[in-house]
């Protein structure tokens, strides 16, 4: 049956179109299963009451979840400290990052060495880094104050502080935030013709110019992503400052993600909680969107 | 026809899988369990097992509760208990999943004001008829409160504890100090003593108060200090003047006499023990369960011993949070776990279980019977004293409680303890936070 179908020019194309399909269907269901639906429940469930109580039935009742989030001043608060963080996360990662790419990929003796050291952040899940870095903070046991005490300045309680608290965990997220950018950046820097570079430099430009007008350029789509990557990331990020502070002290490092997750799991409000999500991936978007547009007319009006 | 029939099968499973997912949400359902159950039991020979997930992680308490479970599958060979082995960290995720994803055990070891939101959503057994009432008469009024809510008792209670003075003798000494043998210990007492331990760039307390809501809650009771009027969602706060007399009190000794190291309220408990045995501060303020690791923990020659419990201008009282053991609603065999509990609570197995984590056995008989066991052990007198003033905090029946304290109270009390805002701002922050939360 299928041999006399196939002669038939029209029919063979949709049959290819069908193979294509039924090739594809496999690979997409998962996507399907495991992101897509999910990602829809969620989102939906910011329209209704849903709770974790035993056999609950949630019921849609619209915009009430945002319009009572509108007047939540303890989310907008943490939504004001997500911004700070994620800002500083990102830009300072940058910052550190590239000077650290920058002496990478000059011609250091140990090269391998050291790149590979510099990696090792990169290594460490974020809980052991947290860990590690709550005992480095530590007021009474941490080396951190032995050495500031050892050269005559006053101990600081780091992470009990109001002051100090949301800087501190900021250092923390930036150094093991540094070897992805770093590895971005390094490779980015490779791609950089080394004819302009030598062109400017017998053109009389010093190391400052020819990184400026040189490196920095040819960085633009590195920097771009990575940057926006950082953002997205350091906004969403949790587990780093739930180990370390828990959103304390006095509420001074409660990301809006740590919020979020009291509001669903200790509140057990799924669907008040799923409404503050939806409003963040938002908030993210829009963030973005705005940085992403005015650097790409940048980029082309210096074309 | 083979391509459409591949077609066919890939969109079927397609299907098949997205309504598994689908179903997973609502797959706590008790309805065909309990069917289940019924023709189970109805068969008389069976062997029921059933799941005990137990949270006790102390080498001394994990061996109790085991040699507990073996003496008792050794004598029912018709219930059998299963010991699954939890640890305290990370115990509230694990249970809310373990509930939502409908894979609870049976019998379910907990605290009394953590387990409540569980019984407020509908997911533990009414034991009310099923507790022996020998136990029932010999664990105090107050106790009971503490793990009753809507009106049906939702855990068998069984060790508590409470917050204690510790102090270093020999620093007491040297300061001149007399230890006070009193029944109870006044406010004023433990500021004049920290007052006289206090020396040159030496604190006499240190107390660890970086999640200070539990301890202000249990022991502004003395003072009076319930903070809550109401149960439910139908809840008034009021912060008045018992309420902050313990907050006050230890503003005070940190600020104004100098005597309690302000460091030591941005730590843990546990993270301000080192300095304790390092001499440092004369006193400390603990958990009364640290006892035991004291005990064992204790540089060589360190002396110390337990001051008597702190009364407040009303009584000696502390909030009652009982360890709990409740069973799960969607169990097969609730019953069978409530003859388990009883043999668990029983007086011999209780007073093991609260000696080998030094806690406060619940029931009057067990307490009696670790006194005994307990005369010649430092520490313990007063300890076990201190039970005697647990009583249910109004905050157990709160709905609304838990979010309060993590959004509102700890950081407003950490800005009281660092000296950000005065104690007219800490009222007003409590009070406004709770009418953003409580909407």
């Amino acid at each position: 049956m299928s041999a006399t179908v196939v002669s038939r020019p029209g029919v063979s194309s949709r049959a290819q179109r069908r193979e294509a399909i039924a090739l594809v269907v496999p690979a997409m269901a998962p996507i399907i299963v495991f992101s897509v639906i999910p990602l829809m429940a969620g989102v939906y469930l910011g329209f209704t009451d849903a709770t974790l109580r035993r056999n609950d039935v949630a019921d849609f009742i619209g915009l009430d979840n945002f319009v009572r989030l509108m007047g939540d001043r303890f989310f907008w608060e943490s939504f004001r400290i997500g911004l700070v963080w994620a800002v500083a996360c990102s830009v300072l990662t940058l910052l550190c990052a590239m000077g650290l790419a920058l002496l990478l990929n000059t011609d250091l003796r140990l090269k391998s060495l050291t790149r590979v050291l510099a990696l090792i952040p990169w290594a460490m899940p974020p809980v052991v880094v947290a860990i590690m870095w709550r005992m480095i903070y530590s007021p009474t046991a941490g080396p951190l104050n032995a050495a500031l005490e050892a050269v005559g300045l006053p101990a600081v309680n780091w992470l009990g502080d109001f002051s100090t608290a949301l800087p501190a965990v900021i250092v923390v997220a930036v150094w093991s935030g540094m070897p992805q950018t770093t590895v971005l950046l390094l490779a980015g820097m490779q791609q950089v013709p080394t004819e302009q570079l030598e062109a400017a430099a017998v053109d009389g430009a010093n190391a400052a110019r020819r990184f400026w007008h040189v490196t920095l350029p040819a960085l633009r789509p590195v920097v771009l992503a990575s940057t926006a990557l950082d953002f997205i990331w350091s906004f969403n990020s949790f587990g780093l400052v739930y180990v370390m502070t828990e959103g304390g002290p006095g509420g001074r490092t409660m990301l809006p993600m740590l919020f979020t997750y009291l509001e669903a799991f200790k509140n057990r409000n799924i669907g008040y909680a799923s409404a503050m999500g939806d409003v963040l991936v938002i908030a993210v978007l829009l963030v973005l969107s705005v940085y992403l547009i005015q650097q790409f007319r940048k980029g082309k009006a210096e074309r | 026809m083979k391509k459409r029939f591949v077609l066919a099968a890939a969109m079927a499973a397609t299907a098949a899988l997205a309504l598994t997912a689908c179903q997973q949400g609502s797959a706590s359902g008790g309805g065909d369990n309990d069917n289940d159950g019924g023709g189970e039991s109805g068969g008389g020979e069976e062997v029921v097992t059933l799941e005990f997930q137990s949270l006790s992680d102390q080498p001394l308490a994990m061996e109790a509760v085991q040699g507990i479970v073996d003496s008792w599958n050794a004598d029912n060979p018709d219930i059998q208990v299963e010991l699954v082995q939890a640890g305290w960290d990370g115990i509230y995720d694990k249970l809310i999943t373990q509930f939502n994803g409908g894979t609870a055990p049976d019998i379910i070891h907990y605290e009394a004001g953590s387990i409540a939101p569980f019984a407020v959503d509908g997911y533990l057994a009414d034991l009310t008829d099923l507790i022996n009432p020998d136990f029932a008469s010999d664990v105090s009024e107050g106790i009971w409160e503490s793990v009753t809510v809507n009106d049906q008792i939702i855990a068998y209670p069984t060790t508590l504890q409470s917050y204690m003075v510790f102090a270093n003798t020999d620093l007491l000494e040297a300061a001149g100090v007399e230890v006070p043998t009193g029944a109870t210990m006044t406010w004023d007492e433990l500021r004049e003593i920290a007052q006289a331990t206090t020396t040159d760039g030496q604190y006499g307390l240190g107390w660890g108060l970086s999640s200070p809501t539990a301890t202000f809650m249990s022991l502004g009771l003395g003072f009076d200090g319930g903070y809550f009027e109401g149960s439910g969602s139908d809840v008034t706060i009021d912060v008045g003047e018992g309420e902050l007399a313990v907050p006050e009190a230890i503003h005070q000794m940190a600020y104004e006499d100098l005597s309690l190291d302000p460091v030591s309220l941005t730590q843990s408990g546990s993270e301000v023990l080192p300095s304790w045995y390092a001499g440092e501060t004369a006193l400390t303020v603990q958990g009364s369960f640290r006892v035991a690791s004291i005990g064992t923990d204790a540089p060589e020659g360190f002396n110390w011993t337990v001051l008597p419990p702190l009364e407040g201008s009303v009584s000696a009282d502390q909030a009652a949070n009982p360890q709990t053991y409740s069973v799960n609603i969607d169990s097969e065999h609730v019953e069978e776990s409530a003859q388990f509990l009883d043999f668990f609570t029983s007086t011999e197995n209780l007073a093991a279980l609260a000696y080998a984590d030094a806690l406060v056995p619940a029931s009057a008989s067990a307490r009696d019977a670790l006194a005994e066991q307990t005369a010649d052990e430092n520490g313990w007198a007063a300890v076990l004293a201190s039970g005697d003033s647990l009583v249910a905090p109004p905050f157990l029946t709160v709905d609304a409680y838990t979010q309060w304290k993590d959004t509102v109270a700890t950081p407003a009390f950490q800005r009281f303890l660092a000296d950000e805002i005065d104690s007219a701002q800490l009222q007003a922050d409590l009070t406004d936070g709770w009418e953003q939360v409580n909407r």
